[in-house]
């Protein structure tokens, strides 16, 4: 007898025990729960983020952290003679079950533009590590004071990334997006996009680049996106504009800069698809 | 707007609903917790659905909120059965049959148990249950096998993997 056969007969135990009669109802009345909670959360997101400012949009709710330790300053220039985007701290280490994998950027310019930037960068990058190793702490206690032992615990592991990626860069003008994780029991992940003109020492704005007609011109492009994303029965992770989907674009709506200079708004997750469409991006052109 | 994730997460839910509470009595041994347990872990799977990334992981990806739902239980019960316990479980009893055999695993550390359980009334991969339960192969085929042996079954010669 093999131990297939052998668990066999226990597991006709293991499947007679009865069913109650009131599961069904139980289990709708989670997945009701579950999209209210998820409503919510989205909500919660949104409105996090209208409240930045219109030059540093904020992308999507998440967390990360940053020992202000590890200053391995690779010093990468990406540029001309105007300014240079730099690695200012660099790591990647394991320590107390959280995984890091950190590459903070830094734009080393003339003016105060580059310097606001990097002052935002950093205590975002600060607030979120924090959040996460409280976060960490926090469900560490629980385990603990709730039975767990060490043994379980030492299986358990975070994974916190910070990133950027440079989307296009001319002599006097940058794109970049810098890109936030945490992963554990749930993943989250922020983006956030910054666009300079290192000359005029300000934010590029959809405007700057589409004009003042910038917002018909961005509306359209992406209803129309929309609606050729729907397949032939014609569904789309798109919500409808009643339904928290996209409505318009405003000044806070973020964007990169192509390298063929086309402006891409991208929005967070959950705001105006469903989760499994990621981070929506429209050319707007 | 529902969608073909939601539709496709729901209906995995629904479908497979018995199994979920099985699993959830095997642990938790009483109809009302079990119930309890299916419905929070149901709920908090359709509100971080974001969180599954490759959908052919659906039923790992449940199944580790579903068992960490019944473990926060039993936390709360004071009743999980630490790995440190290990040796003081009945070692000479006689091979147990049937719901003797069910008994003896709940008398298992809750993390082996777990193994047991997924692998062979779950029937879940190896890899499948690593996901589910948040921890490596090896060190499933190690509690796999600790449990097994705890079980005073016979390892020669069998393929259980």
């Amino acid at each position: 007898m093999n131990k297939f056969q052998y668990f066999q007969r226990a597991r006709g135990a293991y499947e007679s025990v009865p069913i109650p009669d009131g599961l069904e109802d139980r289990v709708r009345e989670g997945i009701r729960q579950g999209r209210e909670a998820r409503t919510r959360r989205r909500r919660r997101q949104i409105q996090r983020w209208t409240g930045l400012a219109a030059c540093f949009a904020l992308l999507l709710a998440g967390l990360n952290l940053s020992p202000a330790v590890a200053h391995a300053a690779a010093r990468v220039p990406v540029l001309g003679p105007l300014f240079q985007v730099l690695t200012v701290v660099s790591f990647d280490k394991s320590e107390d079950g959280v995984n890091y994998s950190v590459d903070v950027p830094a734009v080393e310019a003339e003016g105060t533009l580059a310097q606001t930037v990097n002052e935002v960068i950093q205590s975002r990058v600060d607030q979120h590590m924090e959040k996460a190793r409280q976060d960490w702490q926090d469900y560490r206690d629980a385990f603990f004071a709730t039975g767990g032992t060490e043994e379980a615990w030492a299986d358990r592991t975070m994974d916190l990334s910070v990133d950027y990626e440079i989307k296009s860069q001319s002599d006097t003008q940058v794109s970049f997006v810098v890109t936030m994780t945490e992963g554990w029991v749930t993943s989250f992940e922020e983006r956030y996009c910054y666009n300079l003109d290192l000359t005029e020492d300000r934010p590029i704005t959809l405007q700057d680049l589409l004009g003042e007609d910038w917002v018909r011109i961005s509306n359209d492009a992406i209803r129309r996106q929309i609606e050729e994303s729907r397949d032939e029965d014609g569904f789309t992770y798109f919500f409808a504009p009643e339904e928290g989907g996209f409505t318009t674009v405003d000044e806070d709506t973020a964007f990169y800069i192509r390298e063929d200079g086309v402006p891409v708004a991208v929005f967070p997750r959950y705001a105006i698809a469903a989760g499994a469409a990621g981070f929506p991006e429209f050319p707007l052109a | 707007m529902p969608t073909t994730t939601d539709h496709s997460l729901e209906s995995f839910l629904i479908e497979n609903q018995t199994r979920f509470y099985r699993l959830a009595y095997s642990y938790l041994k009483h109809p009302e917790d079990a119930m309890d347990a299916v419905q929070t872990a149901v709920c908090r799977a359709v509100e971080r659905q974001g969180s599954l990334r490759n959908p052919g992981a659906l039923r790992s990806w449940f199944y580790h909120i579903l068992v960490n739902t019944c473990l926060d239980v039993l936390r709360q019960r004071g009743r999980t059965l630490p790995l440190s316990e290990w040796e003081e479980i009945g070692q000479e009893d006689p091979p147990p049959e049937d719901e003797a055999l069910l008994r003896q695993i709940d008398e298992l550390p809750t993390a082996v148990a777990t193994v047991i359980r997924l692998r062979f009334f779950e029937e879940l991969s190896l890899k499948e249950i690593a996901a589910a339960t948040g921890t490596n192969v090896n060190t499933v085929k190690s509690r796999l096998y600790a449990g097994l042996k705890k079980l005073r079954i016979a390892m020669e010669g069998e393929n259980i993997l």
